[in-house]
């Protein structure tokens, strides 16, 4: 008897709140990161509740690093400018010595 | 490259514009040196390096500034403060730079005065567990694209986003530079996505990447395939050829509205730019790049041969002639040298813009620049150049001036693409009609373009756009003929002639003449005759029916009648073929006939008896003289309508002028020509009833061929008597 009294709202907030968690769960997905530790250039924790490495400043290649191939990444052309093909002779075969690549690190 | 990544204005109003190193999000170069090695562990491990010629090293505080690593969250994380992010790069807090920018912490201490910073993060932003959570963007937000972008190229080609004034289309439907330019993947290029090289097009100028040129989707890929609900465009005004010839750009983005960059003048030894010029109010000009202000861009030819809108800034500067033949660009320390010496003599209104244009300016800068150059270890030779709007100065053996056209590399003039800030298709180019772009109000052809920053009196020089990308003057002109006066005119004159023809026939009455009812029928036109004729006759009206509607540019009625209005194109010079086909042909079977006598100025005196309302007898051969001159009218007009019209085919392999004279031309003599047919339809129907039928069967009556043709039906009874006395 008691629980018939009670059953819709219960179901009714069981709706709700099953709704409020997939809501969570989506939001959570369109997060393109999850919560990640800060970490220094030598790979430490950065923890600024417990002090630990407070003061450092976080190092993308060690933070980032772990989930997304930092190496890889960095062979775009945004990040080499051209560095990754920079030579002296560059630009000699086009009558262009000044030019030592095909970037802004080298290009006129 | 210590220096380099640091470089750039550090008073507190620049402080937070990029330097060289602002726009580098780190990796690479900014955090290895030439063989690989980490910057900061390298000089600790030899400190000797910083006193060292080295590049890399030569001067650095790498052990103290730390290196720029890849910064993710400089295109990753909404809100990046990028002016931030320059601070700390130019007060040499290298490694300090993406923690301070992303605003996870607040950094204390400058590495240029000494201290060595300390970082306060921002609390809020951890869990209980010390993560941190950062609402993070993929793709990028184009806002953090535009920290470097809506710098350079606004410069290069105008271009801004989420900016109202200078609107883009795409910007507007909520489309992002990820959008378009997204990272790539093909196996075929072997590149994946995680290397994050980005979908580029076919940048004219830049030799950035030259092998991802065209990774883009392009207009097309876009607009047929619905892309992102890309609307297919119906393009119903527009010319097949226009859409062959012209990129999209040409009509889609038919202004900025903002400054982009004019051209930029190196004299002082600075990066002096000029933002694009006011021509009509100099007065009014923008001051600065990026300035709103509405100008139109110049047209250029592509590789791919389409011409397309192009912003080219246009250089002011300096090469030293080697003796190895090359010119080599001076440094920016050189020139300001130079300028240093000569500036007492040049006396420039303003220090900042000499502004170099006469004969005796480029004199005391070229000496004050040979000067400069004695001694350095640089050139075996000294002879420096001045380059400017497409000519180069230098001096002689006498230190006189010599000016030549500058065919050195420093005069190129290939402009930067201009593919963003596209407008609304209401505002396109042809949105009003052929007038947008061949009235002589219109930009596309009269427009001037600025052509060097200043000329021989000092102001800009400049030039008709549409002679820029081919056009002569004299040709627009002619083609403006075309649109002013032939086309709104020629459906009038038309009506005109059919009304006069109207008012012969109720004036003068038609020639009646016993066409039928003879005893014996002569066959006039024999079956090779009336084929002839029959295919000149049907050629002519779909040429005429198509050129008509191509005087109109309707292409609405060209797809109702030819599905495409291509296909409509196509059908016309395929018919115009087989027309002059016919008419090599009738000229071969008539021609002999067409030949004057003297009694055609009976004839003609007689006007033929279609004036003056009285049968009259005039003497006419096979062919009468009003036939004659007819013959040889359509004779040359065929001559001239194929010359033009063969030509015409290959349209779009033609020089912009000669398309134009041919284009002319060919519309002018159609106008003609179609007028001379309506006459000569009206004299073979109505004006002389039952003519028509010969089309039919070839057969005419002996008093029909008696009346109108004397001279020819006597020598054929004499030749019929001839060959057969009895009868």
């Amino acid at each position: 008897m008691a629980w018939k009294k009670v059953r819709w709202p219960a179901i009714l907030l069981a709706a709700f709140l099953g709704g409020m968690l997939l809501m969570s769960a989506a939001a959570a997905r369109e997060r393109a990161c999850i919560p990640f530790h800060l970490k220094t250039e030598d790979g430490k924790i950065i923890n600024p509740l417990t002090g630990e490495n407070a003061d450092q400043p976080y190092s993308p290649r060690q933070t980032c690093g772990p989930c997304h191939n930092y190496d890889e990444i960095t062979k775009g052309y945004h990040f080499q400018q051209g560095w990754d093909v920079i030579k002296d002779d560059f630009g000699i075969a086009k009558g262009n010595p000044w030019v030592l690549s095909d970037g802004m690190l080298g290009k006129f | 490259m210590f220096e380099w990544v640091a470089v750039g204005p550090t008073d507190p109003k620049n402080i937070g514009q990029p330097g060289c190193g602002g726009c580098h999000p780190g990796g690479g170069g900014l955090e290895f040196d030439r063989d690989g090695k980490r910057y900061d562990q390298r000089l600790k491990e030899d400190p000797s390096l910083a006193q060292s010629l080295d590049g890399d090293y030569y001067k650095s505080k790498w052990d103290k500034s730390g290196v720029v690593e890849a910064d993710c969250l400089i295109c990753h994380l909404p809100g990046y403060n990028f002016p931030e992010r320059n601070k700390q790069l130019k007060m040499w807090n290298f490694k300090w730079a993406s923690t301070a920018a992303s605003g996870i912490g607040q950094v204390v201490g400058l590495v240029k005065e000494g201290q060595e910073p300390r970082v306060f993060y921002n609390r809020r932003l951890f869990n209980e567990d010390g993560k941190i959570v950062l609402d993070l963007a993929y793709p990028p937000p184009s806002e953090n694209c535009n920290f470097c972008h809506g710098i350079s190229d606004a410069k290069k080609r105008g271009f801004s986003w989420n900016d109202r004034r200078n609107f883009d289309v795409h910007n507007s439907r909520g489309m992002s530079c990820a959008d378009c330019h997204p990272a790539i993947e093909d196996p075929k290029l072997k590149i994946t996505r995680i290397q994050h090289q980005f979908a580029k097009g076919d940048e004219n100028v830049s030799s950035v990447r030259d092998d991802l040129d065209n990774t883009i989707m392009t207009c097309k890929d876009c607009h047929y395939q619905g892309y992102m609900g890309a609307p297919r465009p119906a393009h119903l005004s527009v010319r097949p050829n226009h859409l062959e010839k012209l990129a999209c750009e040409v009509c889609h983005i038919p202004q900025l509205h903002i400054a982009g960059g004019e051209g930029f003048d190196v004299t002082t030894g600075a990066m002096v730019n000029y933002p694009t010029m006011n021509l009509h109010d100099p007065a009014k000009s923008p001051k600065r790049i990026g300035d709103y202000f509405s100008w139109h861009p110049r047209f250029a030819h592509l590789k791919r041969g389409q011409l397309a809108p192009v912003n080219v800034l246009l250089g002011v500067f300096y090469t030293n002639l080697d003796k190895d033949g090359i010119h080599y660009p001076l440094f920016g320390r050189e020139n300001k040298k130079a300028y240093e010496k000569a500036k007492d003599q040049l006396k420039p209104a303003d220090p900042m813009k000499p502004e170099i244009h006469t004969p005796e300016q480029i004199k005391i800068i070229l000496t004050a620049l040979s000067e400069t150059l004695q001694g350095s270890k640089r050139f075996q030779q000294i002879k420096p150049y001045y380059h400017k709007g497409g000519m180069s100065y230098h001096l002689d053996d006498k230190g006189e001036v010599v000016a030549a056209v500058d065919h050195t590399w420093a005069a190129h003039m290939e402009g930067f693409n201009i593919n963003h800030n596209v407008a609304p298709t209401g505002l396109a180019l042809g949105a009003g009609g052929c007038g947008d772009c061949h009235s002589t109000e219109a930009h596309m052809f009269k427009g001037q373009i600025v052509t060097s920053l200043f000329g021989p009196t000092g102001k800009p020089d400049t030039i008709s756009s549409g002679r820029l990308f081919g056009c002569q003057p004299w040709a627009f002109y002619l083609n403006q003929f075309h649109q002013l006066y032939l086309t709104p005119y020629v459906s009038l004159l038309m009506l005109v002639l059919v009304f006069g023809l109207v008012l012969h026939y109720t004036g003068q009455g038609p020639k009646v003449a016993d066409f039928y009812g003879a005893p014996t029928e002569i066959t006039w036109f024999p079956l090779s005759e009336r084929w002839t004729h029959l295919f000149r006759m049907g050629s002519f009206l779909i040429l005429a029916f198509t050129g008509y509607i191509f005087f109109f540019n309707n292409i609405t009625l060209l797809q109702m009648s030819f599905g495409t209005p291509q296909m409509a194109v196509i059908i016309h010079w395929v018919v115009g073929l087989i027309f002059l086909a016919a008419s090599v042909i009738s000229f071969g079977i008539w021609g002999k006939y067409a030949r004057f006598e003297p009694y055609d100025k009976e004839w003609l005196a007689k006007h033929g008896g279609y004036l003056g309302g009285k049968e009259v007898e005039v003497p006419a051969g096979r062919m009468n003289a009003g036939q004659k001159i007819f013959f040889w009218l359509t004779t040359i007009l065929t001559v001239i309508m194929g010359v033009t019209g063969v030509a015409l085919i290959f349209k779009t392999d033609l020089p912009l002028t000669l398309s134009c004279l041919m284009s002319t031309i060919h519309g002018f003599f159609a106008v003609i020509f179609v007028a001379a047919i309506i006459a000569h339809a009206y004299l073979g129907t109505i004006a002389n009833p039952g003519t028509w039928r010969i089309l039919v069967d070839g057969k005419v009556s002996r008093n029909w061929a008696k009346k109108h043709h004397s001279v020819w039906y006597k020598e054929y009874v004499k030749e019929e008597e001839d060959k057969n006395p009895e009868a």
